[in-house]
């Protein structure tokens, strides 16, 4: 399946079995496992450094505005656990929506955030810095600790996955093109 | 109770010698680290991530559709490490289950929808409702119930949270879904 907007930075790992739609940008060390959906057909998506897409985990543009589209920016260090949807308008750093979270259309969710298991987040709202969604009534605190980062794990994957999975390679240099111009 | 037959197309499902019915729509990554011990069903869409540890399933286990079975990992100081995936006999996973546990034991049953989060241990004879999300490294019991609403019901005095004789019963449930699971024509 060949994506001709799918830009992929040199480092990031893209495994062929990814199910990506539309134009996507996906940035130096981002890991996107096999099987997830990332639908952009409304509108680009582009992923900040450091990302981990897990399975089933589907990521989509919604954002809609009238003439042109909306690009829905992904930052750095954001892990999309199995089976996830989000539809966010805009991400910021460091959160995790983990298995089976729903994070509809009209939500801004700022940094270090956590979505806990199977919790639903919906209607127009900003979550502010290091918010934790728990329990089965998605009840909203703020996290007393920092959370660790995610990077061992990316290192991990990104010594594991070449191993088992045909990948798709980088196409987008920023500095081979840079040096061109 | 008798099942009603599930019909699948000659082209659709994989046999192999010692009786695994393997969908071909599953992603079974890294397959060499994939042990399924004879008679288990892994219908479509399932997806068994042998690349990141080794998953070992028991006898007669039944793997539903969209279901996700990936081995947990845990973070040290120095990296991480992921643990092999020990699944038990007559095991029963629900469709759309995402299960992370380090260990299950056999006769269990897991519900639809159902989130093992990381590192859970289920022992033998539970059960997880349909929808019920464990939090990691929960550990459930012999012949508990874990609900939806994540309280864990049965133990001493309440012996009626799982049915009597369930071990019967899931060997029972998991040998007729396996005899039942056949082929069309």
């Amino acid at each position: 399946m060949d994506v001709p907007d799918l830009k992929i930075y040199p480092k990031a790992l893209v495994c062929e079995e990814s199910n990506i739609k539309g134009d996507v940008i996906v940035s130096a060390g981002c890991v996107i496992h096999p099987h997830c959906n990332i639908n952009a057909e409304n509108g680009s998506i582009i992923f900040g450094e450091n990302c981990i897409v897990e399975e089933y985990a589907t990521i989509s543009n919604k954002n809609k505005s009238p003439g042109n589209y909306e690009i829905l920016y992904i930052g750095c260090n954001n892990v999309f656990e199995v089976g996830c949807t989000v539809e966010a308008l805009k991400i910021g750093d460091k959160n995790v929506f983990e298995a089976k979270s729903i994070v509809s259309n009209e939500v801004e969710i700022s940094n270090g955030c956590i979505i806990g298991a199977g919790c639903r987040l919906e209607g127009k709202q900003t979550l502010l810095e290091n918010t934790v969604i728990y329990g089965n009534d998605c009840l909203q605190r703020e996290a007393l600790e920092k959370q660790g980062s995610q990077i061992l794990q990316i290192d991990y994957l990104r010594k594991l996955l070449p191993n088992y999975h045909h990948l798709r390679k980088s196409n987008y240099d920023p500095k081979k093109i840079r040096s061109a111009v | 109770m008798e099942l009603p037959d599930i019909v699948y197309s000659k082209d659709e499902y994989v046999e192999t010698a010692s009786g695994n019915k393997v969908s071909r729509q599953t992603v079974l990554c890294g397959s060499q680290n994939i042990v399924l011990n004879g008679k288990v069903i892994v219908q479509s869409g399932a997806v068994i991530r042998g690349d990141l540890a080794n998953v070992r399933t028991g006898r007669f286990c039944v793997i539903s559709k969209n279901s996700v079975i990936r081995p947990p990992f845990k973070q040290f100081s120095k990296g991480i490490a992921f643990f092999p995936l020990h699944v038990g006999d007559h095991v029963f996973i629900g469709e759309n289950a995402v299960v992370s546990a380090a260990q299950i034991g056999s006769f269990v049953y897991i519900g639809k929808d159902a989130v093992i989060g990381k590192r859970c241990i289920l022992k033998d004879c539970c059960i997880i409702e349909d929808g019920a999300i464990l939090p990691p490294e929960t550990t459930v019991a012999n012949y508990m119930r874990f609900t939806k609403n994540g309280t864990m019901e049965g133990g001493q005095g309440n012996p009626n949270f799982v049915p009597p004789a369930m071990q019967d019963k899931m060997v029972e449930f998991t040998k007729s879904f396996y005899e039942h699971f056949v082929k069309a024509g």
